[in-house]
């Protein structure tokens, strides 16, 4: 708890410039991490400082609390980062077939690395948020199960023992990685949102339910008995003894659920209360304002459905605010790319049919002759002997 | 004649012996509940991929490991898409054990006792690249050690190069979803004598080997050993039990010496399961904490196991005794039936006495009280023994039930499998030397009661002349009444 409340401290002294807050107000401040997708790939020899593999314009970008979490466990940085390029890399698969299709921009100081459109708290945002606060949770977690980051927690459950933790270690064995992923990603994914207006809750809100999505994946897993392993291990191999264990299920499955979330996204809007709150929090001093939201209070939003309706939205379901673009013209205020020159599919009638995904515009058919790898056989480890095909495609692309 | 303690105690004396060793079971259970942990906590280490650049990867001296000075060249996952002419014995899985955690170096105790790695394969679907759901896997698996000094290097432990079947199946076949692969027990260690270990796996290639595995993205290894705390409770409770058996079964076997007739079938019982008890309750993992001892697994099951078959075979030959059945042909029937044949005999045994009740009316009040408090005594101790030998059965039935180091009820204080287990322990200790003092031969003088038809009950109730002294007054008092 003191450490939480010097944690909480030390982020209030990290206030950015008057300047930075208001350019930043519609978003919130906990995005710019994503940058470290962009650093240059690491190298397995850990450098004297874990800042000098890292690329100034990412590292200046993040909050000073995010900073010293890399400076404090070595490691960490090589697992986000391996993290924030799986979730853009799921983002895109995810979306590869709807108009907005994830792409990423050249990150440069203070510009977003998934562009303008998480201005808008719309659902798409809502998504990005998940996903990379879920990749954080997995990627750490796979991370201290292969013992590069020497300071994943042994929590020792069964009894609040102050003892040291090899004394811990030695009586009672070490919890699963994944709660350290959990609470890791907690930390440094949450680091600027103190859920202080509403898109900040949004963010929280999603970012948690990002963090959900993969112990939900783990434990939907547990109760199909997919994912569970079990030992006996008792006389003679009896099952006197059982130990079970977790998998870690693949990123793929996490997005998919994710994506799930994001077909079924609540809308959500100010409830009366939190009206109250924040005109009482504005008259009230400028230390309460700062500290936004307690801990407890963080994660248990209360958010009201815009549809009076509706079910208010659940921890694992995914919050937006207002409604997406159509995405269809290019619209360098909002980072839109636009459909043009997208390719469709003829036949579908969903968002990836050329008639949704083109806006109407028309498209264009051409024929391709395309080379391909094909009948692929597999040589373990390393070898992929493919023949070359070579195929004429008939290519849709909307105008 | 001389009967058992059981005969001749009093029931103040008697309900005082039952309420201490009730008492010492429900601490025996509160101990494993309240302060041992699960008996035992698994790691999950995840292979990283090294990279050997020998010639042929033949060398045996060579280890790699990612962490500590000296660490390998790691190889990302990358390596399938492009056409990289790697060869697979350059792909060097290594798991470093234990995995540290709180920025400490973990190493393992001596009081961790045993370690068993399980081994288990991500494959990810590829629909170019099927698998088939059995696969011959053939793993080239070496082990070593290394102390906590900080110059030591690894040294060799052992090596083989092993099949396993692959059991691999997918019920949502999708791009990069990963294959369902069932774990495959790879190593165990009777002893954890040192305090790292480092596994190297290759997946060799040559003649044909390992060709229908599909795209390998991870090997997982599960490290299971046994908790540090769990087994000091547990010596503990050996320590303790170990001289308080030792020290009845001596005196029970005096007791038995004194006796002018040779031991009877029961006694001998007796006797040997109360060696077996000590044999088991011996604490020699106190020797695992000095030296290396890889036959503690087996020393282990041989313990316990003979400790169960003698147990098994003393409650056949204790309720058949009192049955005056024969059942040594019933003795080799199954772990199943045999608890609902006890029971049976058990029932039977309460029959027979009831029966045998009937007759009490007829004689005179002193010699009716002592026949009904040891019929009365006979039945507690029956029920004592169904008891133990339902929860011995119903131990095996609840081990199966899937206890894992995951939590969500947080609350729970109670860690129930290792409160289990010492309650059981508990009690097979408590039952074997309430069953010692009990059935110790008496020195008491049962009085007998001047009356004018003493006689005839005397000559009715003693024994028969072809069977001289060898049974409890009960069984004599069971079999003189089927006599007539």
């Amino acid at each position: 708890m003191r450490l939480w409340m010097l944690l909480a401290v030390l982020s209030v002294t990290a206030y950015v410039s008057l300047a930075e807050i208001t350019k930043n107000k519609n978003r919130g401040r906990g995005s710019m991490w994503w940058g470290i997708a962009k650093a240059d790939e690491p190298n397995n020899f850990l450098p004297v400082s874990p800042t000098s593999m890292l690329d100034s314009s990412v590292y200046g970008n993040l909050r000073r609390k995010q900073k010293k979490l890399i400076r404090d466990n070595p490691g960490v940085l090589q697992a986000i980062s391996r993290g924030a390029n799986q979730a853009v890399a799921e983002c895109q698969y995810q979306f590869r077939n709807r108009r907005w299709n994830c792409s990423t921009k050249n990150f440069l100081r203070g510009k977003n690395l998934f562009g303008k459109i998480v201005d808008k708290g719309c659902r798409e945002t809502a998504f990005i948020y998940a996903i990379t606060s879920a990749a954080v949770t997995h990627s750490i977690a796979r991370a201290c199960s292969e013992g590069s980051i020497q300071s994943c927690s042994c929590d020792y459950t069964h009894q609040s023992r102050t003892s040291s933790a090899v004394r811990d270690w030695e009586w009672g064995g070490c919890s699963d990685n994944i709660g350290y992923g959990f609470t890791f990603s907690r930390d440094f994914v949450d680091t600027g949102e103190r859920g202080r207006n509403l898109r900040e809750k949004m963010n929280l809100h999603n970012n948690e339910a990002g963090r959900t999505g993969v112990v939900s994946v783990l434990l939907q897993h547990v109760s199909s008995e997919m994912r569970q392993e079990c030992k006996c291990h008792g006389m003679s191999g009896s099952c006197t003894v059982k130990t079970c264990w977790m998998r870690l299920p693949s990123f793929r499955v996490v997005g998919d659920n994710l994506k799930d979330r994001f077909d079924g996204a609540s809308r959500v809007m100010v409830s009366n209360s939190d009206r109250v709150r924040s005109n009482a929090n504005l008259a009230n001093s400028v230390h309460q304002h700062r500290d936004g939201l307690s801990r407890r209070q963080r994660y248990n939003l209360q958010l009201k459905p815009y549809n009076p309706e509706h079910k208010p939205p659940g921890p694992k379901d995914l919050v937006y605010l207002e409604q997406s673009p159509a995405f269809c013209e290019k619209n360098p205020k909002l980072g839109i790319l636009g459909t043009h020159g997208r390719q469709c599919n003829e036949t579908s009638l969903g968002v990836d049919g050329c008639d949704l995904m083109c806006c109407g515009r028309g498209y264009k058919t051409q024929e391709m002759v395309v080379i391909e790898r094909c009948a692929c056989i597999f040589h373990w480890c390393c070898e992929v002997k493919c023949q070359k095909c070579r195929t004429t495609k008939t290519v849709h692309t909307c105008l | 004649m001389q009967g058992t303690i059981i005969e001749n105690l009093s029931g103040k004396k008697l309900s005082l012996l039952v309420i201490l060793l009730i008492i010492a079971q429900i601490v025996c259970f509160l101990i494993g509940g309240l302060i041992a942990p699960t008996p035992a906590s698994s790691q999950n280490i995840l292979g990283t991929q090294c990279k050997d650049t020998s010639i042929n990867g033949s060398d045996e001296n060579k280890w790699f490991y990612s962490r500590g000075n000296g660490s390998c060249t790691s190889v990302d996952d990358t390596h399938f898409s492009s056409d990289t002419h790697q060869q697979p014995y350059q792909i060097v899985y290594t798991f470093q054990m234990p995995v540290p955690r709180n920025n400490l170096d973990l190493d393992y105790s001596r009081w961790q006792q045993n370690l068993i790695g399980v081994l288990q394969v991500d494959i990810r679907y590829n629909s170019e690249v099927e698998i088939a759901r059995r696969t011959l896997i053939t793993l080239d698996a070496r082990l070593a050690y290394r102390s906590k000094d900080p110059q030591d290097v690894w040294k060799p432990y052992a090596s083989s190069t092993v099949e396993r079947i692959l059991d691999c199946s997918i019920d949502m076949p999708r791009e990069q979803y990963n294959y369902n692969c069932k774990a495959m027990p790879l190593f165990e260690l009777g002893s954890l004598y040192h305090d790292y270990y480092l596994l190297n796996i290759r997946l060799p290639s040559n003649t044909g080997k390992n060709q229908g595995l599909g795209r390998i993205v991870d090997l997982w290894l599960t490290a299971i050993n046994q908790n540090g705390g769990f087994t000091k409770v547990w010596v503990s409770l050996k320590t303790v039990y170990f001289p308080i058996v030792l020290g009845v079964l001596t005196w029970y076997w005096k007791r038995v010496y004194m006796l002018s007739r040779s031991p009877a079938l029961l006694e001998y019982m007796l006797l040997t399961l109360g060696s077996a008890l000590t044999f088991l309750n011996l604490p020699l993992e106190y020797l695992t904490l000095a030296y290396d001892m890889p036959f503690m697994l087996l020393l282990g099951d041989i313990r316990q196991g003979i400790f169960y078959a003698t147990l098994l075979s003393f409650w056949l030959v204790f309720a058949g005794e009192h049955l005056m059945l024969s059942f040594i042909i019933l003795a080799g029937i199954s772990a199943g039936i045999y608890l609902l044949f006890l029971s049976y005999m058990i029932w039977k045994v309460f029959k027979n006495i009831s029966a045998k009740r009937a007759v009490l009316p007829s004689m005179s009040s002193a010699r009716r009280l002592h026949y009904e408090g040891v019929i009365y005594r006979f039945k507690f101790l029956m029920i004592a023994t169904l008891l133990c030998a339902s929860l011995t059965v119903v131990g095996f039935i609840l081990g199966q039930v899937a206890e894992g180091q995951w939590k969500w009820d947080e609350d729970l204080e109670l860690e129930m499998t290792s409160a289990f287990f010492t309650g059981v322990y508990g009690m097979w200790n408590i039952y074997i030397i309430a069953l010692l003092c009990l059935y110790a031969p008496s020195h008491k003088q049962w009085p007998i009661e001047p009356s004018e038809n003493s006689i005839s009950e005397e000559i009715e109730f003693s024994p028969l002349p072809t069977d001289p002294n060898e049974m409890l007054s009960l069984t004599a008092f069971a079999r003189k009444t089927a006599v007539e």
